[in-house]
């Protein structure tokens, strides 16, 4: 395949380009801002000390993530505020497997999501090594190699877990209850054809998504987990049967959302902010 | 080695595993150790609410960053009073959860608002510093050792919370109002912090001579007193008039410590003060919730018997 040819910076995008970018990179942000947020829930209460600094670490390095990400949308005049303080909670694109609360004590939960996370992440930044859009090529070296101790973290987990019977109901029930909303990490929205076509993303989520199906449900199999691939047509899309109500990337949240957002904000509200404290510099500005 | 022989070679990184040490050395160090392990974890505990509600992307990766590397000084530190061989750290964790455990008089306190951190984060770590800075010189090498990580990194975050307090101090005159709040509050709790006069303190006159702990409790609330009164002056916040604190006429502060509560302080110290127990119950639900995978992580390693278990962490 012939190489895209490549878009340039922020400012010269056309308004086309412009578009498809942002809504790629408001995925990509949302999508860690939010399960980077939700995995803090285990910080202190994890199984272990060492889990905990464990779960720690992932958390701070979606965070980081997030915060790449975001970067890269306040090029195009966004703040901080306006990309996550002030914003309208049912604007955010994060896929609802993001957002979804834990049970207490649900570790199997934790270690399920985060392995189908970082499966779908894995594909997700290997189809943006070649984007046409600069500034995302730059950045996903950065974040690749802390997917990959993710990927390890998360197997090595599920690998213990199903060695007792306790274990394998719970990681069994995790699964089933938290497939469908996997599947959503993949769902495309109108803008996707462009981002495509643009070659900002070098591989389609349908594509990427048979990929992660077949990884999976390889490895949940090998392990003595039932993993049934959903039904999908010719063209790679899942029946929305297979999904839940609730997909997040078209703006459409669980509840859950609605009340972890007021969380998130609280302090930002109680004290009447209308700036956010940066203490680390953009990477880009010179 | 006799307990004559330890007094007269107490000195800073002394004693070590290879050191036969008697059981009242052990005991003292491990009561120490533990308390301080105790207390990384159970600050933490009372801080990770506050990575949620932080008011900035930075701020949510610095606090999540501190109370990471809490939960890390508490494993170095159950690692250090567990090289003593008087408990294990399973027994620590488990007397921590079950109510058991000592720690800090502040971490019985709950924290409802952003507007507090800096009392923790500045103030409490602040006071922390001073004693753990002195740590580098206790005569148990491992608990030595371990501090050199601890104040390095403690360092970061007590900058952090003095960024959190600079921010509030010179924001709206709302937070103005309510970090001064705030301050009201915790103060007399931050000045218990070092405990009564070592008059009234019972363990310090072993762990002393022993070469244990380095200063007494006088001598770091002095030392807390000279760096942090002109601080808390330097971000306009005003010192509360309980309890009364005057300075003698070679510069040092004498605090009128019969104006402070010592029956919630002594309270506290049995985790019997009503706020700190819910605090110590609710991470007991939370550990006995994932008790599940500890059993399943054992019965992991037992199955998997032959081949070592590789490394989830």
């Amino acid at each position: 395949m012939a190489a895209t040819e490549s878009l340039s910076g922020p400012n010269d995008l056309d308004d086309r380009e412009r578009a498809a970018v942002e809504s790629l990179l408001y995925r990509l942000a949302d999508d860690e801002f939010v399960i980077a947020d939700r995995y803090t829930d285990w910080q202190v209460r994890a199984p272990t000390v060492e889990s905990d600094i464990a779960i720690a670490n992932i958390a701070q390095d979606e965070l980081g993530h997030a915060r790449l990400w975001y970067d890269l949308l306040e090029d195009f005049g966004h703040t901080e505020p306006e990309l996550i303080w002030e914003r309208d909670p049912e604007t955010f694109r994060h896929s609802t497997l993001c957002e979804l609360p834990f049970a207490e004590g649900d570790w199997a939960d934790a270690i399920v999501r985060s392995y189908f996370y970082d499966e779908a992440e894995h594909l997700r930044l290997e189809a943006l090594e070649e984007s046409s859009y600069p500034r995302i090529r730059d950045r996903v070296g950065k974040i690749v190699g802390e997917e990959g101790y993710h990927r390890e973290h998360a197997e090595n987990w599920l690998r213990r877990l199903v060695g007792g019977d306790e274990g394998r109901e719970r990681v069994q029930e995790a699964v089933d209850r938290l497939f469908p909303y996997a599947l959503t990490l993949f769902e495309e929205t109108e803008e996707d054809a462009a981002i495509d076509d643009l070659g900002i993303r070098t591989r389609s989520p349908s594509a990427m998504r048979a990929e992660w199906i077949e990884t999976v449900t390889g490895m949940l199999t090998e392990i003595g987990i039932d993993a049934r691939a959903p039904a999908t047509d010719e063209d790679g899309r899942v029946s929305t049967d297979e999904l839940p109500d609730h997909v997040g990337r078209g703006g459409d949240h669980t509840d859950h959302w609605a009340t972890h957002y007021d969380e998130i904000t609280n302090t930002y509200d109680e004290l009447g902010r209308d700036h956010a404290a940066r203490l680390m510099e953009d990477p880009d500005d010179e | 080695m006799d307990l004559d022989t330890v007094k007269e070679r107490a000195g800073p990184r002394q004693f070590s595993p290879d050191d036969d040490m008697p059981r009242e050395y052990r005991e003292a160090a491990t009561r120490m150790i533990q308390f301080h392990a105790n207390s990384e974890i159970m600050g933490a505990y009372l801080e990770r609410p506050f990575i949620r509600e932080a008011p900035s992307l930075d701020r949510k990766l610095a606090y999540s960053a501190k109370t990471q590397d809490e939960l890390g000084h508490g494993q170095l530190l159950y690692r250090a009073a567990e090289s003593l061989g008087i408990k294990t750290r399973e027994q620590m964790l488990n007397e921590l959860a079950n109510g058991e455990g000592k720690f800090l008089n502040c971490f019985h306190y709950p924290m409802e608002s952003w507007v507090e951190t800096p009392m923790i984060a500045f103030f409490v770590d602040g006071a922390a510093m001073r004693r753990q800075a002195t740590l580098k010189r206790t005569s148990w090498e491992p608990y030595a050792h371990a501090m050199d990580k601890v104040v390095f990194e403690e360092g970061f975050h007590i900058k952090h919370g003095e960024s959190i307090l600079k921010e509030l101090a010179t924001g709206s005159k709302k937070e103005q109002e309510m970090v001064q709040d705030a301050f009201e509050t915790w103060w007399p709790r931050i000045i218990q912090f070092f405990g009564p006069t070592d008059d009234d303190s019972t363990h310090h006159d072993f762990s002393a001579e022993v070469g244990l702990k380095q200063m007494t409790n006088d001598e770091l609330r002095q030392s807390f007193l000279n760096q942090y009164l002109p601080k808390a002056e330097k971000y306009g916040l005003e010192i509360p008039d309980t309890p009364t604190i005057e300075q003698d006429e070679d510069g040092n502060y004498r605090v009128a410590e019969d104006e402070l509560d010592w029956e919630e302080f002594f309270q506290i110290a049995k985790n019997e003060y009503d706020p700190g127990r819910g605090q110590i119950d609710s991470r007991k639900r939370a550990h006995d919730a994932v008790e599940w995978v500890r059993e399943t992580l054992d019965e992991y390693e037992t199955t998997a018997s032959g081949h070592a278990p590789q490394a989830a962490d």
